[in-house]
This record gives structure tokens, C-alpha cells and sequence, in this order.
């Protein structure tokens, strides 16, 4: 067609306007309006600053504090959106910058007496409070915690537990102080999970008295060391040490790596990680020894010593116990990350939930106002029982917090096993529930500056770091295996770890599941029972049998994963289930009380409805699966009045989520962009 | 709290102008600097629902004769009825002052205080929640509870503890005096305009026939001036102010005050500590907590919790001291008379 005819018919069209055209007005629906939550929610139906106090267990005031302190400086880039204040870093800076900012804000901490007494205050008390400050860090910064983590809970962990009275007098105050810079060179290029495999290797020079550490090889290199690539001044390095020809194992050593005006030493060399899918704020390096020389002293030996002409001396001669007791003291890492995983996934579910109680989308009904996302039973679904389990491992992370900080050298086991299960369940939890939020927000969860999508890469290291988690749950299951040896070989109870009910006749489940059954504690810890019973029977007499047929107990272990793996989730879950029924009993009656039955049942049928164990084995029947399922159903419908109050029950400041926790039409109105 | 009223003529304590879509609502007790009565409280609270309902009414202007905008609630009749043992009376005013400053930080029209004079206390609370507070070089800010065993009020938790850094603790701890010049430079006023142009504001205000803030904000951003802090200024040492104040008791704060007091001598510094060591300790520590947990609170969570916890001081359960303080008010307002 004739370009310039078909241009003048557009224009004629401009001009004359089509009479149909004409009487269809532009009235659409009035304009999308945000209401806040709180004006259409209930109000609490229970006390949600005691919701608060349980769930965080301790040191509450100390955490609003160090809150209330990150949200007045500058340092922690307070931005005005949508008239309300959020703080969180400029993810948006380049790794430099954000490097520099980080050690800028551990300054900033460090001045305001966050970290008094860390290392040497010495008491229980200390200790919590210590967790607590460092569980508030974590909720501004991911790269913030592990960045003075590494210096406190790594580098100062092991001068206070593998070192002696002349380590801690000589570099405790001084680490507290930021005085010495510290990190923690474990991990190599080849070896990460399998510590004993590390192939740095030191020798001990008896006239100089000195110990001479080298990396032989490339794959012997340092790798990811946090704060090592630009900041850190000193190392515990772990290496092989060979004593007259023969390798003693794993030990750990002093070095200094960067003098007090930050030149790298001789002898060492430091190369970067480089950038991350996250925590760029924290300086990850890779370093080489070449033949560098320490004085004898700097032996962490707390458990093993050199006399200065050499002779190696060690109070336990067996290689593999050493081992154990020289490594035993890095479950505080655990611990911490257990507790951290689960306040991730707490700003998650804020933010999410909060938004789906503000954000509509379709019209069930002709002329009626679009349905509230979490109005949406299968929306209730990906969310709320995620909320319930997060509550459950909250009160599981406290519960194994205060064990660990009134550790006895008897509750070594059972926090050596709890942690790594909880480590282990509780990360992967948080990435899962992360996920499962960040679709829940749609296209605004993929801001930056919303958080949930960011946390996905900044917590995901979580899941492999300080233990990889398959490999802390196949530990599970090995040490299961050896308690039911000691159990039925021996002839004894079992005893520990929970695992009592072993000795008692095995749980009769009732055939039918009415609500009533379905929602009682004595049917919920019954069938986990039940579980982590058949499982670890099966398990065990899986692995005997193979050893029966000429297999080695190792390569038996290795071919029964798949029963390991379902009964590490048994005995992880049976774990959290029992604390949250402690947790619930000790409470007086009362709707406090009553939420926390709500919230126990749906953690309890939500782990019956997702693990496949229980119709696999026949624990209960499809009959009783299904209606199981119906029940996770009416707890969500159930739950879905109290889904404000028990986010806000998280005490997490508005401060620390993100835009569309509240106002996201605001937030991003026009006159916010002016500004 | 300032000074006492005889029985007034209570309608001339508050004085109405209509100028348009403009209303100006002018405190009239200039003898006693404008303390706040019950009367007047009760006043404020009717006309500002009625304008909210008016479309007629565009803009609400406050201001105070006398050289005072306000110095405080009047608490004549507090300290008779807590002295007669009616604390609930007493009770019922805080209840009323309160739920007019909520009002007044909610409310849906523009709200402009011109603080030509003292603004303590009460007065703050009756002008800080609003949209814009004019200072001058007359002004005058403090919140001096602590010195009488109470703590800072009417929703002071909410606007002192974000101010910048620590400073609103500082303010609230020690009730500093601020002039207009530190007023503007921490936010508590939003604008400076030189007492002679008063009238000339006032005028172009009463011209206003829309309640957008942003046109609100430019006409007195005409008449508005950058005022240079004093050098004594405690507002240039916020570093300092920061680092103190941030530590986590009242007890902490002190021995960070006095550490620094050994470095360098600055007046502020030494001007803390005396009324830090002057005050009610027991008001400090109330006021501290309060302010640390306004900070993460709405301003209605403020006022609600503040309520509660001023209810508990006029009963005298905490401490004695609030309610001795006004004895020896009353007992000095006697020997005068």
C-alpha cells in the first residue's frame, strides 16, 4: 500500500472520531490503593512481645540495641523509601567498596563497645550475649557477620581452644581490640569437607627452634580465606606435621601474614578469590607458604606439643581421638550458623507474608475487589507451614545455643551431633524458604533492594561451608549406627541423645486419624518415634548384613545412603519436634499456649506430609497420608488470622526488611523517584 | 511545666483567626509563657477535628503570643490532683494532651508552628508532630523532664530518637537547649525564617488554597534563611555526642562523658554531666529505655506506651521523685504568694 495514503488515513482517523469509539469512556477501576495490614488483620490474638521473648530466647534488649545503633549511623546507609527509613548496604558498589565498608562498619562496632568481652569475658552469660549481638549483625549483612566472625569465633576460637595460657595471654586482648587482624586458613584448593587430607606440610627446625610451613604443591594453596585477600594481619594456619619423619596429623599454627602497615610478609603470598554470587563484602583470599618460619611457640597446643629439641608429645597417642579433641571446639561455628540460618529465613517470611497481606490479584467474583494474595489457600500453603517450621527450629536453635554455652566435656556428643544436624536442616531450610518467598513476591523480589532474592545468594554459601551439609547428615547416621551397636551388641539402653524411646515397646499408631488424634502431641512425637525407629533398624541391619557379606563397614556405610538419608532427616526432625514440645509444655495456659499447639501441629504434619519415609515404610497408611494432607489444609486456613501477629512477633525492625513490607505503592510513587 | 493559672477566662486562652482557606490558632496566656491547660488541650482538640472536616479549611497555622510559642503542659491542676491523691485525674489530662499530639501527627491537612519564643515540653509536643515547625532566632527548645523526675513526653520517644545519630538521647537525657539554628540543623524545625518576616509569611500563608505540602513548603521557603550554628555549638560535636550516647546504660554514658571530658573541655560536654548528675536516676533510665524503644516504634505505639508509663510516675510506684518535684512546686508557689 502507498505509504503517504496509508499515513493520511492514521490522521484522517486522529480527526474524526469513530462515533462507536466515542461513547466508551475511560472508566476503568479507581485507582489500586495500599492498605496496610494492620487496618485489615485482627488484632493479636495473643502477646506478641512474650511470642518475641521466646522466640529469641535471650539477650533482647541487647539486640534492640545494637539495632537501634546500625539504624542511626550513616556507615550503615540508611535510605529513605517510601517516607520510611531502611538500612541496609549499597549492594550495588563494587566489590572494593564494599570490602572497604564492611571493615569500615567492624570499626564503627568495635568503637561502640559491641564487642566487649568476646574473648574474654568467660562466662555463660557472655557467651549468649555475644551470639545474640552477632545474630543482629547478621540480619544488616551477611558479609558483616562473617567478616568479624572469621577474626572472632575462628581466629579467636582457636587461640582461646587449641592454644594455651600463653596464647591467650598473649593475643586474646589483642584480637578483642582489633589490635591483630585475624582469619582462619583451613581449606585448600583440594581438600575442603576432608580436613585430614590437607597437604600443607611443617617440619620443626630444632636449632632455630622454629617451624618451617610450606606449600608443596598448587593444590595445597589456601582457598577462601575470609579476611585474608586484603585486611587480615595473622593466620591459624592448619597443616601436616611431619616430626622426624613421621606425619603426627592435622595441627594448627600462628603465622603472621601482613605486618601493622598491611605489607604482606616474606615468604607469603596472597592471591583474591575474586568476586562471588554474594558476600562480596568479605575479602576472601587464597595464600601460599613458601618455607615460612614461626617460632616454636606459635603450636596451638592445647593438645599436642613440641619439646624445643623436637620430640612430638601428646597426652591422647591415638591419631584419629586427637583429631576428634583438636577439632571438637569448631561446633561453635555450627551453633552460630544453625541460629543465623533460621533469623534469614525469618526476614523472608516477614517480608513475604507482610506483602501478601497488601498485594491482589484476580476477582473470584464479578465486581468484587481482587482477592489479598494470602487470602489464596494455596498461597497459605507455600507460606505458612515454612513459618511454622521456622518457628520450630527457633526454639531447637536456642535449646542447642544454651547447651553449648554450659557445655560439660560429657555433652561433647550430643552438641557435636545436635549441631550438625541442626547446621545441616536449618540452612537448607533457609535457602528452601528464601526461594519459596522470592516467587511468592513475584517480579519485586527480584529488587536488590527488597532483600528476600538477595539473601538467596548471600546465604547460600551456608549450605557448604563449615561442614557440608550431606556430609554433617551422613555423620548422623554414622553415629546413630554406633549408639545402636553399643545398644543391642552390649546388651545396654540406649541413652543420649533422645534416643531413650528405643528401649520402650515400639508406638502403636492408631489406625484412624480424626483432627483430634492428628493434632496431638502424643500421636506427633509417637509417629516421629516410629520413623526414626524403623529407620535406624533398617539402617543398621542393612549395614550389618553387608558386613556379614565380606563388605567393609566403610563401603557399607557409603552403599546404605539412601536409609542414612532418611534417617538423619528422622533423627533431625524428631529433635525439633521434642524441644517444641518442651517448649509448648512449659508455657502456662493461655492463647500463647494455644498458638503454639497450632504452630506445633503444622510443623509436625507438614514433615509427615513432605517426607516420603512414612508411606515408603508404611508407618501410616495412604489413607492416613491423605488425611494428614487435608489437616496441613485447615491448620493453613487456621493459621491464616495470625499470620501478621506471628511475623511481628519476629521483633525484626521495620528498618530491616524491605519496601514492600509496607507501602510499595509509595515506594515507588513518582515524587520518590525525584528525590 | 511552667507557671500557674488563677482561674482565667478560659476562652481567651486559645484566640481563633479565618483568614481564607487559612486558620490560625493562637495560645493566649502569655503570663504563664503559654503552659498548656486542660481547657486548651480540650480547645486545640475540637477545632483541629472540625477543620479536618472542613473543606473550607486548607491550612492550620500555630502560634503563640507573648515570647513564647509554649513552654510546657500546665500543671496546676496535675499537682493538685496527684497531692490530693486523684491521680486519675491527673491522668486524664496526659490521656487528652496525648491523644491530641497523635492527632496532630496524623492529621491530614498541613499543620504550620511558627516557634517564635520557648518550646519546651508540651510545647513541643503540640508542634514537632506537625507537617512544619518554623523556627527563629528566638526560639528556645528543650525537654527538661528528666530535672523533675518525669521523662520526655508527649510523644518525644518517636521524634527525639530519630533525630540524627544519638542526639535525641543527648537532648532527652540532659534536656540541652537548642536555638533555632540547631533546631533547623537536626531536623526538629524544618524551617528558619527571621522574626521580622513573620508577618510577611504569615500574610502569603493566608493566601494558601491548597493543602499540597510541597506549595506549603515553597512559600515558606521564600521567606526561609540558612542560619549559621554558633561555634559553642554542642551540634558540631556529633561525633562525640554519638559516641557517648550510644553506649548502652545510663551509667555508660557518664563515664564515656567524663572520659571525654579528660581529652578535650568542651561546655556542652561538662554542662551534660552536671544535669546528668542533677537529674532523677530513675528518670534517666526511664527516659533512655524510652527513647531506645521509640526507635523501632510508630508514633501511636509511642504515645500508648508513654501514657502507661506516665501513669505509673504520677502514682508514684517508680519513684518518688516526680511527684516531690511538684510538692516543692507547689510548696515554693505558696511561699510566693
Amino acid at each position: 500500500m502507498d505509504r503517504a495514503f496509508w499515513r493520511a488515513r492514521v490522521i484522517k482517523n486522529h480527526l474524526t472520531q469513530d462515533p462507536c469509539t466515542q461513547t466508551r469512556s475511560l472508566s476503568g477501576a479507581p485507582c489500586l490503593e495500599y492498605s496496610p495490614p494492620e487496618l485489615a488483620e485482627p488484632a493479636a490474638a495473643f502477646d506478641v512481645a512474650a511470642m518475641r521473648a521466646l522466640l529469641d530466647g535471650h539477650n533482647v534488649a541487647e539486640r534492640d540495641w545494637l539495632f537501634g545503633l546500625m539504624t542511626q549511623s550513616k556507615l550503615f546507609n540508611p535510605r529513605r523509601v517510601g517516607g520510611r527509613v531502611f538500612v541496609a548496604p549499597d549492594y550495588n558498589q563494587s566489590m572494593e567498596q564494599q570490602r572497604e565498608m564492611t571493615m569500615r562498619r567492624i570499626e564503627f562496632l568495635l568503637e561502640r563497645g559491641v564487642f566487649e568481652g568476646w574473648l574474654t569475658a568467660g562466662t555463660a552469660e557472655g557467651e549468649l550475649r555475644k551470639l545474640a549481638l552477632q545474630e543482629v549483625a547478621n540480619m544488616y549483612d551477611h558479609s558483616l557477620a562473617i567478616k568479624f566472625g572469621v577474626h572472632f569465633f575462628l581466629w579467636g576460637g582457636a587461640i582461646q581452644f587449641f592454644g594455651t595460657e600463653r596464647h591467650h595471654v598473649k593475643w586474646l586482648r589483642d584480637t578483642e581490640n582489633y589490635v591483630v587482624k585475624g582469619c582462619f586458613a583451613m581449606t585448600e584448593l583440594g581438600h575442603g569437607s576432608n580436613v585430614r587430607g590437607i597437604e600443607t606440610v611443617t617440619t620443626y627446625d630444632p636449632r632455630a627452634r622454629e617451624f618451617i610451613i610450606n606449600t608443596p604443591c598448587e593444590s595445597a594453596q589456601k582457598y577462601w580465606i575470609g579476611g585474608a585477600a586484603n585486611h587480615a594481619t595473622h593466620t591459624v594456619a592448619f597443616s601436616q606435621l611431619n616430626i622426624n619423619g613421621i606425619n603426627q596429623g592435622v595441627h594448627a599454627f600462628i603465622v603472621q601474614i601482613r605486618d601493622a602497615d598491611g605489607n604482606i610478609c616474606p615468604n607469603i603470598r596472597i592471591a583474591d578469590c575474586g568476586h562471588k554470587i554474594g558476600l562480596n563484602g568479605v575479602d576472601n583470599g587464597r595464600i601460599w607458604f613458601d618455607n615460612v618460619r614461626i617460632p616454636r611457640e606459635n603450636l596451638l597446643n592445647s593438645v599436642a606439643d613440641i619439646s624445643p629439641d623436637g620430640e612430638y608429645l601428646s597426652a591422647i597417642k591415638d591419631p584419629d581421638q586427637r583429631f576428634a579433641a583438636f577439632l571438637a571446639p569448631l561446633t561453635a561455628g555450627r551453633v552460630i550458623l544453625a541460629a543465623s540460618a533460621i533469623y534469614s529465613a525469618k526476614i523472608g517470611l516477614a517480608i513475604a507474608i507482610r506483602y501478601a497481606l497488601s498485594r491482589r490479584a484476580f476477582s473470584i467474583a464479578p465486581n468484587q475487589p481482587e482477592v489479598l494474595l494470602l487470602d489464596y489457600p494455596s498461597h497459605q500453603q507455600r507460606l505458612l507451614p515454612l513459618l511454622a517450621k521456622t518457628y520450630a527450629m527457633s526454639f531447637s536453635a536456642n535449646h542447642l545455643k544454651m547447651i553449648y554455652v554450659k557445655r560439660t566435656p560429657e555433652l561433647n556428643k550430643t552438641i557435636h551431633i545436635l549441631s550438625s544436624a541442626f547446621k545441616a536442616s536449618f540452612t537448607w531450610h533457609n535457602m528452601r524458604t528464601l526461594q519459596e518467598c522470592r516467587e511468592a513476591c513475584g517480579g519485586q523480589g527480584l529488587k536488590t533492594e527488597n532483600r528476600i532474592g538477595h539473601l538467596k545468594g548471600e546465604k547460600d554459601v551456608q549450605s557448604t561451608f563449615e561442614g557440608d551439609n550431606n556430609v554433617l547428615m551422613q555423620q548422623i547416621s554414622k553415629t546413630l549406627f554406633a549408639e545402636y551397636l553399643v545398644a543391642r551388641k552390649r546388651n545396654k539402653p540406649f541413652k543420649g541423645l533422645g534416643l531413650e524411646h528405643m528401649n520402650g515397646p515400639c508406638p502403636v499408631l492408631p489406625q484412624q486419624l480424626p483432627s483430634t488424634v492428628l493434632r496431638s502431641d502424643q500421636f506427633q512425637v509417637d509417629a516421629f518415634h516410629v520413623r526414626e525407629r524403623d529407620l535406624l533398624n533398617r539402617f543398621a541391619e542393612e549395614i550389618l548384613q553387608r558386613q556379614a557379606q565380606g563388605e567393609r563397614k566403610e563401603h557399607a556405610l557409603l552403599s546404605s545412603y539412601q536409609l542414612a538419608e532418611d534417617l538423619g532427616r528422622a533423627f533431625s526432625e524428631r529433635c525439633v519436634l521434642q524441644n517444641f514440645v518442651e517448649v509448648e509444655e512449659n508455657s502456662p495456659a493461655g492463647s500463647l499456649k494455644d498458638m503454639l499447639a497450632l504452630l506445633r501441629s503444622m510443623y509436625a504434619l507438614t514433615c509427615m506430609e513432605e517426607d516420603a519415609s512414612f508411606l515408603r515404610y508404611g508407618y501410616l497408611s495412604t489413607e492416613n497420608a491423605a488425611a494428614v494432607r487435608k489437616e496441613v489444609a485447615k491448620l493453613c486456613s487456621e493459621l491464616r488470622p495470625h499470620a501478621l501477629a506471628l511475623v511481628n512477633s519476629f521483633g525484626i525492625p521495620d528498618a530491616y526488611l524491605s519496601p514492600i513490607a509496607f507501602n510499595w505503592v509509595e515506594a515507588n510513587s513518582w515524587s520518590s523517584v525525584q528525590h | 511545666m511552667a507557671s500557674f493559672s488563677s482561674s482565667n477566662d478560659q476562652e481567651d486562652q486559645v484566640l481563633v483567626e479565618e483568614k481564607s482557606f487559612a486558620r490560625t490558632l493562637i495560645m493566649n496566656r502569655p503570663k504563664q509563657l503559654n503552659a498548656a491547660t486542660d481547657y486548651m488541650i480540650s480547645r486545640f482538640w475540637e477545632l483541629f477535628l472540625l477543620y479536618e472536616n472542613n473543606s473550607n479549611v486548607k491550612l492550620v497555622i500555630i502560634k503563640g503570643k507573648g515570647r513564647a510559642f509554649c513552654a510546657g503542659g500546665d500543671v496546676a491542676a496535675v499537682v493538685r490532683d496527684i497531692n490530693n491523691g486523684k491521680w486519675e485525674s491527673a491522668a486524664i489530662f496526659f490521656r487528652r494532651e496525648y491523644t491530641l499530639n497523635y492527632l496532630m501527627a496524623t492529621y491530614s491537612k498541613p499543620q504550620v508552628s511558627i516557634l517564635n519564643g520557648i518550646v519546651m515540653g508540651g510545647g513541643a509536643g503540640c508542634s514537632i508532630h506537625g507537617s512544619f515547625r518554623v523556627a527563629t532566632e528566638n526560639s528556645a527548645f528543650a525537654m527538661p523532664e528528666t530535672a523533675l523526675g518525669l521523662f520526655p513526653d508527649v510523644g518525644a520517644s518517636y521524634f527525639l530518637s530519630r533525630l540524627p545519630g544519638h542526639f535525641g538521647e543527648y537532648l532527652g537525657l540532659t534536656g540541652a537547649r537548642l536555638d533555632g539554628a540547631e533546631m533547623l540543623a537536626c531536623g526538629l524545625a524544618t524551617h528558619f525564617v527571621p522574626s521580622a518576616k513573620l508577618p510577611s509569611l504569615e500574610a502569603a500563608l493566608h493566601t494558601v488554597d491548597s493543602s499540597d505540602q510541597a506549595v506549603i513548603s515553597a512559600i515558606i521557603g521564600e521567606y526561609s534563611e540558612l542560619p549559621m550554628l554558633k561555634e559553642q555549638s554542642a551540634y558540631h560535636r556529633l561525633d562525640v555526642i554519638n559516641r557517648c550516647f550510644s553506649r548502652r546504660t545510663v551509667e555508660d554514658i557518664l563515664s564515656a562523658l567524663e572520659r571525654e571530658a579528660t581529652n578535650k573541655v568542651d561546655g556542652w560536654i561538662l554542662a551534660s554531666i552536671q544535669s546528668l548528675k542533677k537529674a532523677s536516676p530513675t528518670s534517666l533510665k526511664i527516659s533512655l529505655r524510652s527513647i531506645r524503644e521509640g526507635r523501632l516504634q510508630g508514633v501511636g505505639q509511642c504515645l500508648v506506651r508513654e501514657y502507661r508509663m506516665v501513669c505509673h510516675v504520677i502514682r508514684g510506684e517508680v519513684s518518688k521523685d516526680f511527684v516531690e518535684v511538684l510538692q516543692l512546686i507547689r510548696r515554693l508557689l505558696y511561699s510566693l504568694i
